[in-house]
């Protein structure tokens, strides 16, 4: 299936992405290994979601199908009514240039490129891209934005990443261990961040994190553990990042 | 049981195989070269050697006008020289009845019992002339192969004017006659000229000259001074009409021949230390870059105890193994060309057998050289390798770290997009590695250019020569000088447009101390048909009085326009006089001096000016002004300028042609093997760039464009660089390859420019392409989960 134009058609509330039976096996020479081992979820729009589990549970092979990194081995994943499995390369492109924001734990930015021009390199290709000064603004980088990655500290490089992901606007932002590497005030300092991007642009936001301490902001904690979900829990009372300890 | 560090060895070369390849290739042109042109230089100089010694080839050559045989002992006599012979020589018409072109021969004297001692005749087929056969004859094998003639085939020679029937007995070949060649023409055409041997009686009866010779050859004891025998036979002959000894150097055949080496020696002295520096760089980089990814396995083999030496050997061994490679794919096609150039030589110096042989000690060399460039390149890296120590080495490499630089400062000024930022960046960032890119692809520009330039160099001496000298269509020479009459009958030709005087007169030539056996030429001063050009092309007017010295003359005798020179005439009347020099000329090939009509007369005083005749034609006539010429008995040759020009043409064509195709490969192979080796390092150091990219939304067509665009940008840089390079490399070449025969012109055309850099631009960017593919297996999810 091939897409024309933008994806898009997700109203508020609606369902973001429907998984049904996702699996995922990775052929490593003569063994198999079952990454993910039929996952069915349903991520609203505007959710918070939290993806708990010990390492090898499938949450960042999860992520990773979502975020169209990675395409599962069977089951269906639907991105408002857009079938992913289906998409070929370029659509999969398109698709995490238009609606993905990624954040990881390694930051992974240009260091080549300042801080302003490591957003510019989203803010460039997207169709409703933010000012980057103001998206740095928003992660309160404003004064460093002339400053290239081995100038910043780590927590100032996963704050101009954050600003890198939310500055195209997109439907969903995917962190992968995003306070991982950061000391708990810069950690909190990111959370919010996205936090807030939640709140004033209505994104989705999914969080891989080993850190318990940060299901208390989501709207909804998954756990995972051997390729499946193990249990789910709705937080009625999503706390504000700058309440959370760890 | 292969220690642990070799089998890592061997796993690295099979990894790395694409990067060990080219570098490998880049090499292997070195010693192909290397093996290629030593290879035919030591073949042909043993072939020469070995059969110089074997027929006894003279070393000193005299001709004169006539002499009794008796003065071969008087010449005997004279220190230093060992064995002496007297020869008839004899030019003739050759009349093929089928064919209306005259065919020139030189028929010589040979001893019908064999007794030669010198410049002996290697019979291939049939035998020698019999002592009382007199219409027998041995023939060139060149000659033969080129008329189809047998052993028993019979043709008419025309002897002083009489028709002398000869049949062929023998087919053979000299060591005088390597490279046959008719007076006057600057290459070979076994057509139209050919050697002839016939028995002594039988040609001192058909030319008059009982017991007489008119050339004289003899070989010198070791330790003899050439000079001083020269000076001696010089003083013994001149009653005789003689036109001046020479050595070996200024024979014909021996130079033509001396020519090809020095160019092959020229060869190996610029061509293969391009390639050695280009793959010292590769060396450099790839193992710069290799030892930076095994920062943390070489703290880890140290931490195990290893040494330094073990591990400066380790990657040493890297290097070698390349070198290893290299040597034996290049010995292998160096071999192989050297048998294809052998074959092509073959064509036009004539051996008994070119042995192809190359030695033990070339191949020797060529991996000295090979192994030594890869060991010079390998220094570097194993001394970053060496003083690594664990605990710094087993911790992660510093950031590259990007500052606010010139070149940023440019690229904001610029306003280039995140993408160009990259690109620029990361040049200014590696400036060593980039310049290495840029020169080694520059080097590969470079070398096409400067072998490229040498068809325009030929063909602006053919224009030259052909089109702007010589303005007339046939030279038709005599069998001796003759007066004006000849120029009013051949004027009375249907079809003649105009018919001009020339005559070349053997001279000596001397200023202070230094002396020169040459030649002055004549021409009317108002000639039309052959006229002196300079260098640049212009036409340059002869002296009313006076003489015009070509520049390669001018300089032998160290004289300048306004200085007077003594002039001997050799053979005639012998008659000396100081004459000045009133102009230089540039040419390209050949040196001699040259004089108006009346100036030349007043040197040779005989009333006979007319050496040779220069004709324009009407196209539409030639054949039956060919018929009349050939019916005419003292027209002795005839030379047909397009005949000239097409085998001239023909031999750039075989040589020149076969030459550059290696060289295209070749040049082509330095490119490819830098990119290549530019193209791995860039993406390995940015796989996670790129995936970053990726990852962020960016196409694979985007993605690759960062390696394309970083290595065009290099590309494009290095081609001026390139033009610049080759400039200097061309002229130096050409300097290099010329010689006392032909001065080759620096005349590059801009489609020799253009074409080196559309080739080295395909090249630069097919391989940069096929790395760039290798953007569609990026794994974006393995890549984002490593730290950097």
């Amino acid at each position: 299936m091939h897409m024309d134009g933008p994806i898009t058609g997700i109203s508020p509330q609606a369902p973001a992405f429907v998984a049904t039976g996702l699996c995922k096996i990775y052929k490593t020479g003569e063994t198999e290994v079952h990454a993910l081992r039929g996952v069915d979820l349903s991520i609203p729009s505007g959710e918070i979601l939290v993806l708990l589990g010990p390492s090898g549970s499938g949450k960042s092979t999860l992520l990773n199908i979502i975020g169209g990194l990675d395409r599962p081995s069977s089951g269906s994943l639907l991105f408002g009514e857009t079938e992913l499995t289906q998409l070929d390369d370029a659509d999969l492109t398109r698709f995490r240039r238009a609606q993905v924001g990624f954040i990881f734990q390694f930051y992974n930015l240009l260091p080549s490129l300042t801080a302003e021009e490591n957003v510019r390199l989203v803010t460039d290709i997207a169709e409703h891209p933010m000012d980057p000064a103001k998206a740095l603004a928003l992660v309160g980088l404003a004064e460093r934005s002339d400053h290239y990655p081995a100038q910043l500290s780590g927590g100032e490089q996963q704050r101009v990443a954050v600003a890198r992901a939310i500055a195209k606007q997109p439907g969903v932002l995917l962190c992968d261990e995003p306070t991982g590497a950061l000391d708990s005030g810069t950690g909190i300092h990111v959370l919010k961040t996205l936090a807030q991007a939640n709140r004033e642009l209505g994104t989705t936001v999914v969080i891989i994190t080993h850190n318990a301490g940060i299901a208390a902001m989501a709207h909804r904690v998954i756990r995972f553990l051997d390729g499946r979900i193990a249990r789910i829990e709705v937080n009625d009372q999503p706390a504000d990042p700058s309440d959370i300890r760890w | 049981m292969v220690r642990a560090l070799d089998l890592k060895l061997m796993r690295d070369l099979w990894r790395l195989r694409g990067q060990v390849l080219a570098i490998a290739l880049v090499l292997a042109a070195a010693t192909a070269t290397f093996v290629m042109s030593r290879g035919v230089h030591h073949s042909l100089t043993v072939t020469r050697d070995a059969y110089y010694a074997r027929n006894h080839f003279a070393d000193v050559f005299a001709g004169l006008t006539r002499a009794p045989r008796s003065v071969v002992s008087r010449i005997a006599e004279i220190p230093g020289v060992r064995r002496v012979e007297g020869t008839l020589q004899q030019y003739v018409t050759i009349d093929f009845p089928d064919r209306v072109v005259p065919v020139r021969a030189l028929l010589n004297s040979i001893d019908e019992k064999g007794r030669n001692q010198l410049n002996q005749l290697t019979l291939r087929r049939g035998r020698l002339p019999q002592a009382g056969a007199p219409g027998e004859a041995v023939v060139d094998e060149a000659f033969a192969e080129a008329n189809r003639l047998a052993i028993g085939s019979e043709i008419d020679a025309l002897i002083y004017g009489r028709k002398q029937r000869l049949r062929i007995v023998g087919i053979g070949l000299a060591p005088n006659y390597i490279y046959a060649i008719a007076p006057g023409d600057i290459i070979p055409d076994n057509s139209r000229f050919g050697v002839l041997w016939v028995g002594r009686r039988a040609l001192e009866a058909a030319t008059d000259r009982t017991e007489a010779i008119n050339t004289v050859s003899l070989t010198l004891e070791r330790g003899a001074s050439e000079p001083d025998v020269i000076r001696a036979v010089d003083a013994t002959l001149a009653p005789y009409g003689g036109t001046g000894a020479y050595g070996r150097k200024d024979h014909l055949s021996h130079a033509f021949l001396d020519n090809e080496l020095t160019q092959l020696s020229a060869m190996t002295r610029v061509i293969p230390p391009i390639f050695l520096l280009v793959a010292v760089f590769l060396v450099y980089i790839v193992l710069g870059r290799l030892i930076r990814t095994e920062r943390t396995q070489i703290g880890l083999i140290k931490a195990f105890g290893y040494s330094d030496w073990a591990i400066g050997g380790h990657y040493l061994k890297f290097a070698l193994v390349v070198a290893l490679l290299a040597a034996a794919l290049g010995a292998i096609a160096g071999i192989w060309m050297g048998g294809a150039m052998t074959r092509l030589y073959a064509q036009y110096y004539r051996f008994p057998l070119l042995y192809y042989r190359i030695s033990p000690s070339v191949i020797l060399s060529a991996a000295v050289l090979s192994f030594g460039a890869a060991g010079a390149g390998a220094i570097g890296g194993m001394r970053s390798a060496v003083r690594l120590t664990p605990a710094v080495a087993m911790s992660p490499p510093p950031p590259p770290s990007y500052r606010a630089g010139a070149i940023e400062k440019l690229g904001k000024a610029a306003r280039f997009s995140a993408i160009g930022n990259m690109i620029v960046r990361h040049i200014a960032r590696w400036p060593g590695r980039s310049a290495i890119t840029v020169l080694g692809v520059a080097l590969s520009g470079a070398l096409l250019f400067a072998t490229m330039q040498f068809i325009d160099s030929s063909r602006t001496m053919l224009d030259s020569f052909f089109f702007r000298a010589q303005r007339q269509d046939l030279t038709v020479t005599f069998t001796e000088p003759r007066n004006e009459d000849v120029l009013f009958q051949l004027s009375q030709l249907p079809g003649v447009l105009r018919v001009e005087p020339t005559r070349i007169v053997a001279v000596k030539i001397g200023h202070g101390s230094r002396v020169e056996c040459t030649a002055i030429e004549s021409a009317p001063l108002d000639s039309q048909l052959s006229l002196r050009i300079d260098r640049s092309g212009a036409a340059i007017a002869l002296p009313v009085s006076g003489l015009m010295l070509s520049r390669q003359l001018a300089d032998k005798l160290v004289v300048r326009a306004g200085d007077h020179v003594e002039v001997e005439m050799l053979g005639g009347r012998r008659s000396r006089l100081t004459m000045p020099v009133v102009s230089v000329v540039e040419e390209f090939i050949g040196e001699r001096a040259y004089a108006a009509e009346a100036t030349l007369e007043r040197i040779a005083r005989d009333a006979a000016p007319v050496g040779a005749a220069l004709i324009r034609i009407d196209p539409a006539y030639r054949y039956q002004i060919m018929t009349h010429l050939k019916d005419m008995p003292y027209v002795l040759g005839i030379t047909e300028k397009t005949a000239a020009l097409k085998k001239f043409e023909q031999m750039i064509d075989d040589n020149m042609l076969t030459m550059i195709t290696f060289y295209v490969a070749f040049a082509s192979a330095i490119a490819v093997g830098v990119v290549y080796n530019s193209a791995r390092i860039l993406y390995s150091e940015r796989a996670h760039e790129l995936a970053t990219l990726r990852v962020l939304g960016y196409f694979r067509s985007e993605v690759g464009m960062i390696l394309l665009g970083e290595l065009a940008l290099l590309v494009v840089i290095s081609v001026p660089f390139g033009c610049l390079i080759g400039y200097g490399m061309a002229q130096l070449m050409t300097a290099m390859f010329s010689s006392d025969l032909f001065r080759l012109p620096f005349a590059p055309s801009r489609a020799s420019y253009g074409w080196s850099v559309v080739i080295v631009l395909c090249a630069a960017m097919a391989t940069a392409l096929g790395v760039a593919r290798r953007v569609q297996h990026l794994d974006m999810v393995r890549v984002l989960k490593a730290r950097e």
